[in-house]
């Protein structure tokens, strides 16, 4: 059950879009997409929809090859990044498309659509053409269209990038919560990382027409495997060093303290994930870092570049030899120009692919 | 300046601005008045001097001539079915090869889209020698098979290319839905594209009309009797001895009146087609 994505290859021409995905994704699971523009996130949504055919590969949902069947025969349901609303027809007609078409009786019809709206709270809207709502209720309006017939699985391809933060921020909590009630399967498509965190139950990264990494939000953030993982998770993004293996036994970087003392196990997955010149990254996100007295047992020297308060947390720019690395701290006392000792402790430091 | 002044400024500045506009108006509207005029005046009041403007005597004298000397109501007739036909098929065809055009994969889309046009650039007098030979070979020559299909070819190259404006206007994202909402690509075009592409099929449907009802040159040289048309029979109103200027008039007249009609009736559309894409919602 839920959605199986085999090998799947996309080629539009010479250039390879998605580049053979695969991933199991189970039934009830919020899985996001996570990348930027150009990586292929929208393109394996489409292909899951039926809106664009895999060049090779195979997709089932709910057990079924889908491959090359037609949306209308797939079971699913789909929310567009500019809302995709019929401009002729009234919101109530909108939502009732889906079940016109399913031949459902007017009275069923208008039953649902005005349960499906009062959930989505467009009740007072239904008279009105699309061009009459905002943004937010517009998409609330293409939410609601979409969930009208209780699809199995439903596929939404960024649908708040037309949102200001605040409504962004609002909507978030809402379809999260929705679509977890009625128990869904959902893949979302965005390119916005915290979208990603708050929603998903588990995250792709996507680059290039390749899943990088598919992990749970934390473990994403936690754990990254590569540089791209690494940077592009988290504001700011983690702290990453430039480290190779010159000897088994004592890996070096460019900040050296930071990976002297780095736990065995970690340690260990340094021979997976060395590049072919033998270089890796020691990364080290910024809010793990502590500012400490010059000198200090483990620390290195570094050097306050700017202070940046805001409010809550303080990010502090330090350059340490060559290399520059933000440290997030509370409110702290140093200027610019300030010579500090930073440590970072062992059990936080990450061996990252380049 | 006092309250009065600005009124007053602003009053006859409205009043120089209707001026103007029914100035226009009537430049432009004076000769279809004459025309009309004149088609209810007898010969004698016709080339009268100084000329009668309005006080005369009207007739149908002009209207009855065209019908028994002339036989205007079977080349109506003619017009009608010839024009209908050829402007129903142009707009089908060329509408759903302009949704091909616009939304599939097609190899060479480019070149075939201007292999179509192509045939647009063809001066008209050019093709008239060899499709009458060829009309003679396929024994269509004086029937309404040969215009309508003429027609209906000559207007396909602008629906084509104004239609597929029109359709890539619409946001793919609008089809998509659909599609995933439970119809079938056919049932698509049909229940979601085709509503909103009104204005455009209206716009582009008066246009190919018109441009069928008043052509003239196929009309004279691939007909003989049987199936004439209008403008040719307007035509022969004027011949080498003299010029019946009331009869002229009249098929003038006959002539307009069902484009008047059809642009009457997709007023509604016309206005928000030609403004499409102009503005953007």
């Amino acid at each position: 059950m839920g959605i199986q994505i085999r090998n799947v290859q996309k080629r539009f021409g010479a250039t390879t879009v998605v580049n053979g995905v695969s991933v199991d994704i189970a039934e009830g699971e919020f899985f996001v997409m996570l990348g930027e523009s150009g990586c292929g996130k929208t393109t394996t949504l489409r292909m899951v929809a039926g809106l664009e055919l895999p060049t090779s590969g195979s997709i089932h949902i709910n057990g079924k090859d889908v491959t090359f069947a037609e949306p209308r025969h797939r079971d699913i349901a789909m929310a567009f990044q500019d809302y995709g609303l019929y401009p002729n027809m009234t919101v109530f007609e909108n939502i009732a498309f889906p079940l016109k078409i399913r031949k459902v009786s007017p009275t069923d019809r208008r039953r649902k659509v005005e349960e499906t709206a009062g959930k989505l709270g467009i009740a007072d809207y239904l008279g009105r053409k699309p061009f009459q709502l905002s943004g937010g209720q517009r998409q609330r309006v293409s939410l609601a269209r979409a969930l009208v017939r209780n699809p199995k699985v439903f596929l939404m391809d960024e649908p708040l990038s037309n949102l200001d933060a605040k409504l962004r921020a609002v909507m978030r909590t809402e379809i999260k919560k929705l679509v977890s009630d009625l128990g869904i399967t959902t893949i979302y498509v965005t390119h916005d990382q915290i979208e990603a965190m708050s929603m998903a139950d588990r995250i792709a990264v996507m680059r290039r027409g390749d899943m990088v990494q598919v992990a749970s939000p934390l473990e994403i953030y936690d754990r990254p495997l590569t540089r791209f993982v690494a940077d592009f998770m988290g504001s700011p993004p983690m702290n990453l060093f430039p480290a190779c293996l010159k000897s088994p036994a004592r890996p070096t970087c460019e900040v050296q303290e930071f990976i002297d003392s780095i736990p065995d196990e970690e340690r260990a997955l340094i021979a997976d994930r060395l590049d072919s010149t033998g270089q890796f990254s020691a990364g080290i996100r910024p809010e793990h870092l502590k500012l400490v007295e010059v000198g200090s047992a483990g620390s290195a020297r570094a050097v306050v570049d700017f202070v940046e308060p805001l409010g809550q947390t303080t990010n502090v720019y330090l350059t340490a030899g060559e290399t520059s690395f933000i440290a997030v701290t509370d409110r702290c006392r140093y200027h610019v120009g300030d010579a500090v000792g930073v440590y970072a402790p062992p059990e936080f430091v990450r061996v990252v692919a380049n | 300046m006092s309250p009065n002044h600005v009124s007053v400024q602003r009053g006859s500045k409205i009043v120089f601005v209707y001026a103007l506009a029914l100035l226009a108006t009537a430049f432009f509207a004076f000769p279809i008045f004459w025309m009309v005029t004149a088609s209810l005046k007898s010969d004698h009041n016709i080339t009268a001097y100084p000329p009668v403007w309005i006080f005369f005597t009207p007739s149908l004298q002009n209207y009855v001539k065209l019908v028994e000397e002339l036989g205007i109501v079977k080349m109506f007739i003619n017009s009608a079915v010839i024009v209908g036909l050829s402007t129903c098929l142009a707009m089908a065809c060329g509408t759903l090869a302009a949704y091909a055009l616009a939304r599939f994969d097609i190899k060479n889309k480019q070149l075939i889209a201007f292999e179509v046009l192509s045939i647009r650039m063809l001066p008209p007098i050019v093709s008239v020698v060899p499709m009458f030979i060829l009309a003679r070979w396929l024994g269509v020559f004086d029937t309404y098979w040969l215009l309508t299909a003429a027609y209906a070819l000559s207007g396909l190259p602008f629906v084509v290319w104004v239609m597929r404006v029109f359709i890539q206007d619409i946001p793919q994202s609008i089809e998509e839905a659909a599609l995933i909402d439970g119809c079938s690509r056919l049932e698509t075009f049909w229940r979601v594209t085709l509503p909103l592409l009104m204005p455009g099929l209206a716009a582009t449907m008066v246009i190919v009309f018109m441009f069928a009802w008043n052509e003239f040159l196929l009309a004279s040289m691939l007909t003989s009797n049987a199936a004439k048309t209008l403008p040719v029979i307007a035509a022969n109103t004027l011949n080498a001895k003299s010029i019946a200027w009331g009869m002229a008039s009249a098929a003038g007249v006959v002539m307009s009146l069902p484009v008047v009609v059809l642009v009457l009736l997709m007023q509604r559309y016309l206005v928000r087609g030609l403004t499409l894409g102009a503005v953007k919602g």
